[in-house]
């Protein structure tokens, strides 16, 4: 026994219990080395699995219908399906301990863009460029969708339904504060002002949500912090890739913090609740939330109950800024398919990739679970034209500022979460957040991967 | 003697074999791998470095878990010394006490304390948080509105406390029952000849009750401090550590950071750590009841 395999073997039996192999075993086949230019796809043979989450129920349908299409067109495959429904947060550590344990992975799973570097730099997927590069529809890509796909010069993972956020609002609430129905808050502050008109004059109502702390998890991040961070001009992270420690704009947003909190605007079962998103998000469809900043996916589960009253209700705008400049919203590759880098049967998961990648699928699923489409022609199928909020969130990453895929964001996100939980619990002022935010960078990702400002 | 000898290897080998494998095992490598700075995702997952006591040395400069300790310890003071074991023994007497009377009471918070133990850790925190939820809670909305007072924000404003007596609520019932136990082994004629000699009750427990019950009081101590100290799925069910950390006890510390950041080098160094106080609390309870036994 290896060194290496004793050393996981060993972490396996720490983690019983939490670490369970994501999927069983991919069978032996006729692998291409690393990098070898995929064969054309037809008679292809052995078995590959497709491990997923999906707690809403929307993908099943499509992964099924690619995996059978793989095999009807290559008899001598098979596609194994690894559903699991759980949300991300909990499917993501067992599919590391899985990836790390030496032992059975699954060939393709899917999960967020922005893990691309830390999966990459560990090791863990395969790059795909030999694949793109000889697959016609890659030219339905974006530019800039392929370079939020590329790290260090290559490309990682095949989106389907980009990110993007809103400030949502309810028009019913807002107009028994006092507000107009179109209300359209030139800047930041005007955001406060009406989450203070709702507070003192419909008490019934939560007036508002912004994600803070662990438990608000990539919630903190990105429907908070880093927008927020923008918004008063400045950046998380520098063009030469230095995560921003302590700058005039990190205080601001953890003081927009502190009034947030201070206030009583928003509540703080966020900090403790689990997902507190999923009360957030029912909350402001049932018109007992006033605004939330939040993923433009999250609309199709209040259209879905109630497409009219959603339609009538639900107000979404893109995020204010401090001065009243230009709007923007912050996007995402969204979830992504990926290829292990320990798969033994590439070339077979490639092709379930380029099959469930296809023009219609990829409309149909961002029309059930809404998203702006990473295919240009998928924007183009009829039905997805029709759809208005389809429309103007795929308008919308035009405004769309991106977070770079770093390879420390998982610890970058914790050290976010922690000073937005310190200011919103009232445990720290914003400059001493900040200092510590600065310090816990540091100690996180190294002091020279860090800059104060 | 070799006869004797090999039947009672035979006997605890396989027990050994088990243990060395899911606790001896696992321990070491968190040693090991505390010497490290593995992690889950990025550069180090592929190549982890040892790095000495690093990870030691940020841990005790973190000012995060000098407060993670203290919320621990008082977690632990709060719902194991104080809440399960205090009043497991209040319950264990007045359930002795009711079941010499034959009142049927007893047999009935009997069963009532039971049933809160047998909920896993999981579901016990999901019921405190459908009492303690500001919107929907029923503490809020069926106690407090029925009374004509507001709805109060439980767990943003008393997160300790409210961890606090979810837990003492489910774990009770252990220390109830060893305490029940314990009491029927104390010979009944003890307590005649104190009567006898006019102690009154409280003498009587004082005297000869609590002597009694002292060894197998540091065995329940020791079991209940060691594993409220390990607890975090009541604690991630109800706050999930927070707000801000204001309920990050050290399991859940040692879990964020292996499981959130990924960071299992210094994950395994939380975890290490809290071995060695657990090892503590054995060396001292188990000396106290040696001592006193």
């Amino acid at each position: 026994m290896s060194k290496y395999s004793r050393r996981t073997f060993l972490r396996a039996a720490a983690a019983t219990g939490i670490a369970v192999a994501c999927a069983p075993a991919a069978q032996p086949s006729a692998a291409p080395p690393t990098g070898a230019a995929p064969s054309q796809a037809k008679g292809l043979t052995g078995t590959i699995t497709v491990s997923y989450p999906d707690e809403l129920g929307v993908k099943p349908k499509y992964v099924d219908q690619a995996a059978q299409a793989v095999q009807t067109a290559n008899s001598g495959a098979t596609v194994k399906v690894d559903l699991q429904k759980v949300s991300d947060d909990l499917y993501y550590p067992k599919l590391l301990l899985a990836l790390q344990s030496g032992g059975d992975v699954p060939d393709v799973f899917h999960f967020g863009g922005d893990s691309i570097g830390e999966l990459a730099d560990a090791g863990y997927i395969e790059p795909l460029d030999t694949y793109v590069n000889a697959w016609a529809d890659w030219k339905f890509y974006p530019d800039s969708i392929k370079k939020g796909a590329t790290y260090k010069g290559k490309v990682w993972a095949i989106p389907y339904g980009m990110d993007t956020r809103w400030l949502y609002f309810r028009r019913d609430d807002l107009q028994k504060a006092g507000l107009a129905a179109d209300w359209s808050p030139s800047k930041l502050d005007d955001v406060l002002a009406a989450a203070s008109a709702v507070k003192s004059k419909v008490s019934s109502v939560v007036p508002y949500a912004l994600y803070a702390g662990a438990a608000a998890s990539d919630g903190a991040r990105d429907h908070a912090f880093v927008p927020l961070v923008w918004a008063y001009g400045g950046d998380v992270i520098t063009s030469d890739g230095k995560w921003v420690g302590n700058s005039p704009a990190i205080r601001k947003a953890l003081a927009y913090y502190q009034k947030v909190y201070g206030q009583g605007l928003s509540p703080k079962e966020i900090l403790t609740s689990t997902k507190p998103w999923t009360a957030m998000r029912a909350k402001l469809g049932d018109g007992s939330l006033a605004l939330l900043f939040e993923g433009g996916w999250v609309y199709g589960g209040w259209a879905s109950k109630d497409k009219a009253g959603t339609e009538k209700n639900v107000g979404y705008l893109l995020h204010p800024t401090e001065t009243g400049g230009p709007s923007f919203t912050i996007g995402g590759l969204g979830t992504c398919w990926y290829i292990t880098a320990r798969s033994k049967n590439k070339e077979l998961a490639w092709e379930f990739i380029k099959t469930w990648n296809n023009k219609d699928t990829v409309a149909k699923i961002n029309i059930e679970d809404p998203h702006p489409v990473a295919r240009s022609d998928s924007a183009e199928v009829p039905e997805f034209k029709a759809q208005q909020y389809l429309v103007d969130s795929t308008k919308s990453l035009e405004k769309a500022k991106f977070v770079p895929p770093d390879p420390n964001l998982s610890k970058i996100t914790t050290a976010i979460q922690k000073a937005t939980g310190r200011v919103a619990n009232g445990d720290s002022s914003p400059d001493d957040a900040a200092k510590q935010y600065s310090a816990d960078l540091k100690q996180a990702i190294g002091a020279d991967k860090v800059v104060e400002q | 003697m070799v006869a004797r000898n090999s039947t009672y290897l035979v006997g605890v080998t396989p027990a050994a074999l088990l243990l060395a494998l899911f606790f001896v095992g696992p321990a070491l490598w968190a040693l090991y791998s505390s010497l490290t700075n593995l992690a889950l995702v990025g550069i180090d997952a592929a190549n982890p470095r040892f790095v000495g006591l690093d990870n030691y040395a940020r841990l005790f400069a973190d000012p995060d878990f000098w407060t993670v300790i203290r919320n621990s310890v008082v977690f632990v003071v709060g719902s194991a010394v104080i809440g399960q074991f205090v009043l497991g023994l209040a319950l264990a007497l007045l359930i002795d006490h009711a079941e010499h009377r034959g009142w049927w009471l007893g047999a009935l918070a009997y069963g009532a304390v039971l049933l809160a133990w047998v909920n896993p850790a999981l579901i016990a925190g999901f019921l405190w948080v459908a009492m303690y939820d500001f919107f929907f809670g029923s503490l809020n909305h069926v106690f407090l509105s029925s009374l004509g007072f507001g709805p109060v924000d439980w767990i943003g404003s008393f997160p300790m406390p409210a961890v606090i007596l979810a837990n003492i609520w489910r774990g009770t019932a252990f220390t109830m029952i060893i305490f029940l136990g314990a009491l029927k082994t104390i010979p009944p004629d003890i307590y005649e000849a104190a009567r006898i000699d006019g102690a009154n009750a409280w003498r009587r427990f004082w005297d000869h009750t609590l002597p009694s019950l002292r060894p197998i009081a540091a065995l329940a101590l020791l079991s209940i401090t060691m594993s409220t100290f390990g607890t975090f799925i009541v604690i991630q069910a109800l706050t999930n550590g927070g707000p801000g950390i204001a309920t990050e006890v050290i399991a859940l510390y040692a879990f964020h950071t292996a499981f959130k950041s990924f960071s299992i080098g210094y994950g395994s160094a939380i975890a290490v750590v809290m071995l060695a106080l657990n090892f503590a609390f054995a060396v001292v309870y188990l000396n106290w009841s040696r001592a006193r036994a």
